[in-house]
This record gives structure tokens, C-alpha cells and sequence, in this order.
């Protein structure tokens, strides 16, 4: 039997196989070590930083991967600009959360299972990393429950606190209803058309005359398991309960790359599967299955607004980050529902830049809770003149979040604003302005209690280690320096927007 | 009337009925029963589909290892009956059941207006072909190899992650 | 099958993924909703099943197996996750399982 197809697709999956590589390392050495554990966490790094090589090495290669043998001009994993640059992210992400981890008091006190964490990280590289590049719906499915499986176990790993079990539990409900809708639409889409790869639906879908509401109804299934991913409303009820009682680093993680992996299977989808062409402007052009811009709008209008005024109210500082980070779900759906290349490109710049700043305030509000065991806003009170790297830091972060110049947040919303008012789209363009206001309010109030109330006798100065300030160092570099000097973000979106066929 | 049509309303009405006692009982342990009831009576659907490897799969996988361990950890819970359904929440419950009855409409309705079985005529040939396990297997090892190892590599993630949740401390 | 129709698979199918899906919203011990996200998934095998033999495609089937798979995985780590609940807090009533506010 000839393998030849195999090996000569082992190529393209290079990333994935370092990271399954560093699964099997890491579960052996835990066996090996099992007395003494330092260890692991840099082979954990290492693996990352060996799977972030072969993915730069992926940007400019383009093709399929472990073609179908009945129709091999399509395949499996599709290999692009715009996967390697999604990649790239997650392999950035997962550099600063084994870093957080490090400095974390709540992992460092499991010292058993350090071994399982750290492979249950990688159970989620691997699945995010996989499921960036999948063109096949079985891929999808299977890759998003490895994703989904190593998180509901990482989000209830510090068993002892009560929150942390029955996050884990509302995280593992809502993702298993979630994902078998998305399993009943994908049934149905198989049905309609006879396969399972993306390239060969959409084919079949331009040629074929079908019944519109029965792939309408599929459709909107499917969605329901992708929104669950993304925490885009109706499907965010989850977001906050386990933002809150999973570990802070494993917090910051989902908020980042959890929703990033889940934004590229959403733009992937939709447009290897409904786009028929893409004109010179880069305006796309969509199959007329039902009204594409009426349906983004509002869920990514309610996404936002149902994010921003739940946030006004919270006190617990990790659950107010958690609505913030569905409100930026909202803005983002913005630049996918101009459909064109412009508000790719406002995408993948606004991921960049809230790579770094959400990963900024959750690491911030992590060295804070590790010293004064509480993530409430009152505990905050005069942190500015306590601790005054910190609280100018956890500033800079939260007024990037906000959007104001000259932070970096600023030009990412900026160039998703362009992207909506060259589409025409000015009423949405407001919304999403007083939405912009709104969180003003409830960021500018962390900033009041660390700076205009007076310190109480509870605050202490926070004591930091070098590697602490290097962490923050170096997520704040990028937050002030694109502020000002963001052509490089841009021209490097500009290049990375290809996806495989288009 | 022949044998085919008399299994699958038998079948398909012994599904029916266990699936819906399954949600009503309040006992637990006599729903997870019921389920198990469902799921042979789907592998016989799925034998009328000539569907020979994944009818046997389904109860060798979900009725003998999947619905074993729900018993187990039924057991070990001790869990009481629940009570009546009905006696908190009433109308969230009712309003949830009037959602999915309109689901089930709707869904039938799709399927009636659509009329799929005109426009795909019945393969049986290719059907019966299709559905032994040396088809399965050659599609698993040559088409569908990656999916086949990242379902490895879930399994293993799903391992680690119960061994973590749920055991006790060694020493 | 020339005298079954797909009509009526695909009936039974989608009132099962109802059943299931009222299941999930109206009971309150965590096992037996678990359960009831088994029968929507079953359901949706269902469908693949009848599908794949109506097209005369192996796709479909291939695609069960996989999903019968992560069924199995995901019975697992749920079924831990009850078990740490539980030796918390001697509950499995979500209703119970409620400390975090709007």
C-alpha cells in the first residue's frame, strides 16, 4: 500500500507534530520526575518555542494537506498566510501563559500534577493549532472537543475552591449542548451536499439548486457551536462563572487564544464555504442563503452591548474582564460582517494589539490577587501610590482596552471603524461608539479607586521579582510603541490575509 | 407489509418511547436504563440502514462501556429521586417544552417540504458496500488518518484530564 | 432501502435531538442532563447514518465513529468533573450548584 501521500503531507503539519511530541515529552517526564518537578515548566516552554519556529516557518508556504483520495485537489488541512498568522498568536499566547503560570500562587501550590498541566496546555495548542487550518468539518468537530476537553479540565484544576469545580461544570454543560447542536448542523449539511470538506461543499452548494431553509437551519446550528467558542451573545452565559473560578492564567488564556482559534474557524468557514468571488475592492461576495449582514449585525450589536452594560455593575475585577473581553467578541464580529478584505485586515491587527493588553490586565489583577488573595475592585483602593508600577501598568492596559490613543487599542478600533464606514455601515458605526463610551465608565473606575482614593490600612505594596517586571515590560512595549508606530502591525496584516483558494 | 417495515415502527417507536422516559422518570438510575433501551433500539435502525459496523459499534462503545460508566458513577453517588419535575420553576419548564415541540416542528416541517428521498434515489448497492468495516477501515487509514490520530490524541488529553479531576493523592 | 423513506429517519432523528434538548433544559441533577447531551448526540449519528446509506457514501458512517469517540472521551471527563463536584459538596443538583450572581 502506497503511503507516499502521507509522508509527503508530513510537511505541512510540522507545528502539530511538535506539539504532540511535547505532550508525549511531558507526560514521560512527569513519570521520570516524579519526585522533583522544576523541569518541566521549560520543557513546556521549549516545545512551545520549537512549534512557534516551525510555524514561522509555514508563513509563504501554501498548500493542502492529506488530500482526499477520491477528489485530491482538496484536502484535510489547508496551509495559508492566514492560519500561519493566527498560529503565530496562539504560540505567543501560550509563551506568556506558561510564564504567568511561573508566577502563579494557585499553580505553583499543585505541585503533583504540574506535569498534567502543562500537558493538558499542550492538548489545547495542538487542538487550537489544528483547528485554525482544518477545511474539514470532521477535523473541526474533533479538533474544537480537544480544545473544548482540556479546557474544562484546566478551568477546574484547583479543585479545593468550590467556584473552580462548578466552573468547570457550567463550562463542560454549556460546551457539550453547544457542540452537539453544531454536531446535528453538520449532519444536516452533509446531507444536503455529500461531503464533508469545506471546498467541496462550497462547490456543490454554487452548482446545485437546494432547499435554502433547510441549509438556512444548518447553518444557524453550526453557528451555535462556533458563537459558544467565540462568547458572542446568545451563547456567552457561560463566559463570566468560568472566567471567574478557573485559574487566572488559564483565564487569560481562554480569553485570548480560546476565542482567536474560534475566530479563525468562523472566518474560515464562512469564507472558503459562501464566498463565490471576491472582487478588485476586496469586497466579498456572499451566497444569498439568507440575509449574512442583517443576522452578524445583530448578534455582534448585542454582543457588544450585553458585554458592556453587564460590566458596569461588577465588582470582582476578573468577572468585569471577562464581560470586557465579550464586548471585544462584539467589536471584532465587526470586521467580519463588512465582508471584505479591509475588515480582515482590521481583525487580524485588533487581535494583535488585544493579545497584548488583555493578557496585560489579566496578569496584573493575577500579581495583585497573589498578594492580597482578592480580585475585588475595593481592594484596589490607592494601589497607585502603593505600588506605582503596577498600578500605571494596569493604567496603560485599561485605557488600551478602552481604545484611547496613544494606545494601541486605539488603532485597532480605528481601523475597524474605517473598515465599517468604507462599507457604508455608519449607523452601526455609531453603536458601536457609545458602546466604546460605556466601557469608558467601568475602566476609568478601576483607575479611580487605584489613584484618587486614598489608601486604606489593608493595601500593601506589592512586592515584585525581576522576571515579573520583565513579563510586564514586555507586554507593555507593544501597547505604547503601535500606538504611535503601527505601520509594521498593518503592512504585516495587509500580507497575512490570504486564505488557501481565494 | 413485510418483515423491514414491521422492525423499524417497532424500532423506531421503542426509541421514541424511551427517549421520553428517559427525561420524565425521576429516578435517575431508571433513566439511564431507559437510555440504554434507546440506544439498541438504534442499533437495530442502524443494521435496517445496512450499517453493520457502526450498529455493532454502538453497543459494544455507548451501551457497554459509555452507559456502564453512568451506572457506575450513579452508584457511587447515592443519588436520591429527584422530585416532581414540575414543582419548582413551572413556567421556565413549560415555556422550555413549548421551545422544543416548536423546534420539532419546524424541523419536521423542513423535512417534509424538502422531500429529500426525491432527490437522492436509494443507493442500496453502494449502501450495503459501504457499510462493511473493510470500507470503513481503508477511508479511516487513507483519507481520514489525521483525524484518526487527533482522535488519539483526545483520548489521551481525556485521560489525563479524569485522572486529574478525580483522583486522590497517591502517596 | 427502497421501502423505508429517509422522511421518516430523519423524523425520528429531529424529535429525538428535541427531546433531548428539552432534557437538558428542564431536568436538574447534572448525570441525567449529561445523559440527555448523549441522546442529542446520538441523534445526530442518527442522521449521519441515514444520510450516508441513503448517498451510498462511507463519510458519514467514518464521521460516527469519530463522533462515538469523542462521546465517550467527553462521558469521561464529565462524569470526573460530577465526581470532584460532588465530594465538594455532596450535591449534583444544579439548582444547588449556584453561588456565582448575575
Amino acid at each position: 500500500m502506497d503511503l507516499s501521500f502521507i509522508t509527503e503531507s508530513l510537511y505541512f503539519v510540522k507545528p502539530e507534530i511538535a506539539a504532540s511530541a511535547s505532550i508525549i515529552l511531558l507526560v514521560l517526564l512527569d513519570l521520570i520526575f516524579h519526585k522533583n518537578k522544576t523541569i518541566i515548566p521549560y520543557v513546556a516552554l521549549a516545545g512551545i518555542i520549537i512549534t512557534g519556529i516551525f510555524v514561522v516557518d509555514q508563513f509563504n508556504i501554501s498548500g493542502f494537506a492529506f488530500l482526499s483520495t477520491d477528489n485530491p485537489k482538496y484536502g484535510m488541512i489547508a496551509v495559508d498566510n492566514f492560519g500561519a498568522f493566527f498560529k503565530l498568536i496562539i504560540i505567543i499566547s501560550s509563551i506568556f501563559v506558561v510564564a504567568f503560570s511561573a508566577y502563579s500562587d494557585e499553580i505553583n501550590k499543585i505541585t503533583d500534577r504540574l506535569g498534567e498541566y502543562y500537558a493538558l496546555i499542550f492538548g489545547m495548542i495542538l487542538g487550537m493549532l489544528v483547528l485554525i487550518s482544518a477545511s474539514d468539518l470532521i477535523l473541526i468537530y474533533l479538533s474544537m472537543e480537544l480544545l473544548s476537553l482540556s479546557s474544562y479540565v484546566l478551568a477546574g484544576f484547583t479543585k479545593l475552591r468550590d467556584r473552580s469545580s462548578e466552573a468547570s461544570l457550567k463550562y463542560l454543560l454549556y460546551g457539550a449542548t453547544s457542540t452537539g447542536m453544531m454536531l446535528f448542523g453538520i449532519s444536516i449539511l452533509y446531507g444536503l451536499t455529500g461531503s464533508t470538506n469545506l471546498y467541496i461543499i462550497s462547490a456543490a452548494l454554487q452548482t446545485q439548486s437546494l432547499n435554502l431553509l433547510t441549509l438556512a437551519f444548518s447553518i444557524i446550528l453550526i453557528f451555535a457551536g462556533i458563537g459558544y467558542k467565540i462568547s458572542s451573545a446568545p451563547f456567552h452565559f457561560w463566559t463570566p462563572d468560568v472566567y471567574e473560578g478557573a485559574p487566572i492564567s488559564i483565564t487569560a488564556y481562554l480569553s485570548v487564544a480560546s476565542k482567536a482559534a474560534g475566530f479563525a474557524l468562523l472566518i474560515r468557514f464562512i469564507k472558503t464555504t459562501f464566498v463565490t468571488f471576491v472582487d478588485d475592492n476586496g469586497n466579498w461576495q456572499l451566497l444569498q442563503v439568507f440575509d449574512w449582514e442583517s443576522l452578524l449585525i445583530i448578534i455582534s450589536l448585542l454582543t457588544m452591548t450585553l458585554g458592556n452594560f453587564t460590566a458596569l455593575w461588577q465588582r470582582n475585577l476578573k468577572r468585569m474582564l471577562a464581560y470586557s473581553s465579550i464586548a471585544h467578541a462584539g467589536y471584532l464580529m465587526l470586521g467580519l460582517l463588512v465582508f471584505s478584505n479591509q475588515g480582515l485586515i482590521a481583525i487580524l491587527i485588533y487581535f494583535t494589539i488585544y493579545l497584548f493588553m488583555n493578557l496585560g490586565a489579566f496578569f496584573i489583577v493575577m500579581v495583585i490577587a497573589n498578594k492580597t488573595g482578592s480580585e475585588d475592585i475595593d481592594d484596589y483602593d490607592g494601589l497607585g501610590f502603593k505600588s506605582s508600577f503596577l498600578g500605571v501598568s494596569l493604567a496603560i492596559f485599561l485605557v488600551s482596552l478602552t481604545g484611547l490613543p496613544p494606545t494601541a487599542g486605539f488603532i485597532g478600533k480605528l481601523y475597524l471603524f474605517i473598515a465599517l464606514v468604507d462599507a457604508k455601515m455608519l449607523t452601526v458605526a455609531i453603536i458601536a461608539l457609545l458602546n466604546t463610551v460605556v466601557s469608558l465608565y467601568y475602566y476609568i473606575r478601576v483607575l479611580k479607586h487605584m489613584f484618587l482614593t486614598s489608601p486604606t490600612e489593608k493595601t500593601e505594596k506589592i512586592p515584585l521579582n525581576f522576571g515579573q517586571i520583565a513579563v510586564i515590560i514586555i507586554m507593555l512595549i507593544p501597547i505604547l510603541l503601535f500606538g504611535v508606530y503601527f505601520s509594521p502591525v498593518v503592512d504585516l496584516a495587509k500580507s497575512y490575509i490570504t486564505i488557501l483558494g481565494f | 407489509m413485510n418483515l423491514e417495515i414491521i422492525l423499524f415502527i417497532v424500532l423506531a417507536l421503542v426509541a421514541v418511547v424511551s427517549s421520553v422516559a428517559m427525561i420524565t422518570r425521576p429516578h435517575p438510575v431508571i433513566s439511564a436504563v431507559f437510555l440504554i433501551l434507546n440506544f439498541f433500539a438504534l442499533s437495530g435502525l442502524y443494521l435496517l440502514l445496512n450499517a453493520q459496523f457502526i450498529a455493532v459499534v454502538q453497543v459494544i462503545v455507548y451501551a457497554g462501556a459509555i452507559m456502564v460508566l453512568f451506572l457506575f458513577v450513579l452508584m457511587l453517588l447515592n443519588t436520591n429521586k429527584e422530585d416532581n419535575i414540575f414543582k419548582q420553576n413551572k413556567a421556565l419548564k413549560i415555556f422550555a417544552i413549548a421551545i422544543a415541540v416548536l423546534i420539532f416542528a419546524q424541523v419536521a416541517f423542513l423535512i417534509f417540504f424538502s422531500s429529500p428521498s426525491d432527490a437522492l434515489n436509494s443507493q442500496v448497492a453502494e449502501s450495503v458496500q459501504s457499510g462493511t468495516i473493510q470500507q470503513i477501515g481503508t477511508k479511516l487509514y487513507t483519507d481520514y488518518i489525521l483525524p484518526f490520530e487527533a482522535a488519539g490524541f483526545l483520548l489521551l488529553a481525556a485521560t489525563i484530564g479524569a485522572l486529574v479531576l478525580s483522583k486522590k493523592k497517591f502517596e | 432501502m427502497t421501502s423505508i423513506p429517509l422522511e421518516y429517519y430523519l423524523i425520528l432523528s429531529a424529535f429525538m435531538f428535541s427531546v433531548g434538548v428539552t432534557g437538558v433544559l428542564i431536568r436538574r441533577n447534572a448525570i441525567v442532563v449529561f445523559m440527555c447531551i448523549e441522546l442529542m448526540l446520538n441523534s445526530a449519528n442518527l442522521t449521519l447514518v441515514a444520510f450516508s446509506s441513503f448517498l451510498g457514501n462511507p463519510i458519514g458512517q467514518v464521521f460516527v465513529f469519530f463522533v462515538m469517540t469523542v462521546a465517550a472521551a467527553e462521558a469521561a471527563v464529565g462524569l470526573a468533573i460530577i465526581i470532584a463536584i460532588f465530594r465538594n459538596k455532596l450535591s449534583v443538583n444544579i439548582d444547588e450548584i449556584n453561588i456565582f450572581k448575575w
